[in-house]
């Protein structure tokens, strides 16, 4: 076989086909897409009411007010967009293992990684992804942050940064299924969870668990510590600008694993 | 069609569905355990951010709700959430989407019964592997914060009351899902909708007024704050006792109701695909 030099572009264009057909299978259940995407938009609802009532009987949490906490809360809604949209069929790999079908995968010429992720593009987290916009600039806004270069930048690449953190994160749990037989659903939902708890300020925590939610469980980089970079300036940690660089370490380390997994699955015989 | 109109060989008709279900929810014990695992992350967050909440508010109590008593109402609440999510939207979309629905209709047994028991195994066990503990561990941190005496018993018949109230909103929530061929989606908004206006979430105490009058006319409070407030509220008397119980059982009969007529409407007009 003619052994060809695999770039960026042929992998994009790669991804284009794979896209445009799911997007087509998926455009024969309109009503499944519409509700779906109506069902997110109600839970990011929910958490912003949640807020709002808090906020209606309490004015500050430990210093943090009501603003700054929906800023924390449309960032980290913005941050999970990646993983939902591009990182979905991760919660398909335990069935494809299961019933053999993840065998296709390995028998093509292209990165098995890519080639099962590049599969499913969940639609449902574009509304997510616009909620949180809406959330962050009416936010944005109430707090007064200035409209400079160095906040816009800022806040783009803490946002990228910090979806990272939550591709690494089901990367691992959805890898656990290569070695594990049962459970690891269960694994992928409390993992999933922890999406949910980058919203509060890490602050509220005490010492320990400060240190656990930043490096055992990183919860605080999917919003905490980058959004400090544009909310309190004086603030900002060592941690706000390590948040990229280990982002991509952690993202890096969860492909190798995923990988490490899949190279030693042997199919079920079917 | 002879065994559908005896009681008695389709009560132990059930009672073999229950023994069954209580079975195979023992035999999931890693997912039980990450169950567990998860629900102590949970916790850990929301005792910090209630202690949070109430450090930095200048009162003890706001709204009648001490730090104490907002945990002991949400690590509850927690607690039930865990043995009253029984997937049962899912379970019908399931057997909608497959088909498998068409034989339950061809059995002797109904299948809103067949399906509240097989659901049921899974309450009991978690019942006494997550809730009791957890019930436990919150009486004695707190001191015995929770009195033990004549509310536990009324505790008991309404948690009974909230699985049935809670079962038949799911079950009506499930056959949407003939219609809009849309299982997640149509769970997804259940589960925000019961778990912030039950109370799940936000003990209700602290909802504004004009919120607070809407969940009172819904049915979603029968399920955790009902039940709750009976566990927590020493203030009551014997006559709130029954006005709860009184509210529980109208959502129950309400709920019943409409869940099967509108099981027997939307049977009437199934298609399923061929299996």
């Amino acid at each position: 076989m003619k052994k060809e030099k695999r770039g960026f572009a042929y992998y994009a264009h790669i991804y284009k086909m794979i896209l445009l057909q799911d997007l087509k299978s998926k455009m024969s259940y309109r009503s499944d897409f519409i509700i779906s995407t109506v069902g997110i938009l109600f839970t990011d609802i929910a958490g912003f009411i949640s807020f709002w009532i808090l906020f209606q009987n309490f004015p500050e949490i430990k210093g943090w007010h009501y603003y700054e906490v929906l800023f924390l809360y449309g960032f980290s809604l913005m941050a999970m967009t990646p993983v939902q949209c591009f990182f979905d069929n991760n919660w398909n790999l335990m069935e494809a293992l299961y019933t053999g079908n993840f065998i296709k995968y390995c028998f093509r010429p292209i990165n098995l990684f890519f080639y099962f992720i590049s599969e499913v593009f969940d639609i449902k987290g574009v509304g997510q992804f616009i909620f949180g916009v809406i959330t962050v600039v009416y936010s944005w806004n109430k707090l007064g942050i200035l409209l400079s270069f160095r906040n816009i930048a800022g806040f783009l690449v803490g946002v990228i940064s910090a979806s990272l953190f939550m591709i690494a994160i089901m990367n691992f749990a959805a890898s656990a299924s290569f070695w594990m037989s049962g459970g690891t659903s269960q694994l992928m939902i409390l993992m999933f969870k922890f999406k949910d708890y980058a919203r509060y300020p890490i602050k509220i925590f005490n010492r320990v668990f400060q240190i656990i939610f930043t490096f055992i469980i990183p919860i605080g980089f999917m919003a905490y510590y980058p959004s400090l970079y544009v909310i309190r300036p004086e603030e900002v940690t060592l941690l706000t600008y390590l948040t990229p660089i280990y982002g991509i370490v952690l993202v890096y380390f969860s492909y190798r694993v995923w990988m490490k997994g899949a190279r030693q699955y042997s199919g079920t015989g079917s | 069609m002879s065994s559908r109109s005896k009681p008695g060989t389709s009560f132990k008709g059930y009672a073999a569905v229950l023994r069954g279900s209580m079975m195979e929810a023992l035999s999931f014990r890693a997912s039980t355990f990450l169950r567990i695992a998860g629900n102590l992350v949970y916790l850990v967050i929301i005792y910090f951010l209630w202690k949070a909440i109430f450090d930095s508010s200048p009162a003890d109590t706001v709204n009648g709700m001490s730090f104490y008593d907002t945990m002991i109402y949400l690590v509850l609440a927690a607690a039930m959430f865990n043995f009253m999510d029984t997937f049962v939207v899912y379970w019908i979309g399931e057997d909608y989407q497959t088909g498998q629905i068409a034989l339950y209709l061809t059995k002797p047994i109904e299948y809103q019964p067949f399906l509240f028991f097989s659901r049921l195994g899974n309450c009991v066990i978690s019942f006494f592997v997550t809730f009791m503990p957890t019930f436990l561990i919150v009486y004695f941190v707190t001191r015995g914060s929770i009195s033990l005496g004549v509310n536990l018993l009324f505790f008991m018949v309404s948690i009974l009351l909230a699985i049935g109230v809670n079962f038949c909103i799911d079950f009506f929530v499930g056959i949407i899902c003939f219609y809009t061929q849309s299982v997640w989606g149509v769970n997804i908004m259940k589960e925000v909708v019961v778990s912030l206006l039950s109370g799940a979430t936000i003990p209700l105490a602290f909802f504004p007024e004009v919120f607070r009058k809407i969940v009172d006319v819904l049915p979603f409070q029968a399920i955790y704050h009902i039940p709750l407030h009976i566990l927590t509220d020493k203030t009551m008397q014997l006559s709130d006792y029954a006005a709860s119980l009184g509210i529980q059982l109208f959502w129950l009969a309400v709920m019943l109701g409409i869940s099967r007529l509108f099981w027997k409407v939307s049977v009437k007009g199934l298609t399923v695909n061929g299996g």
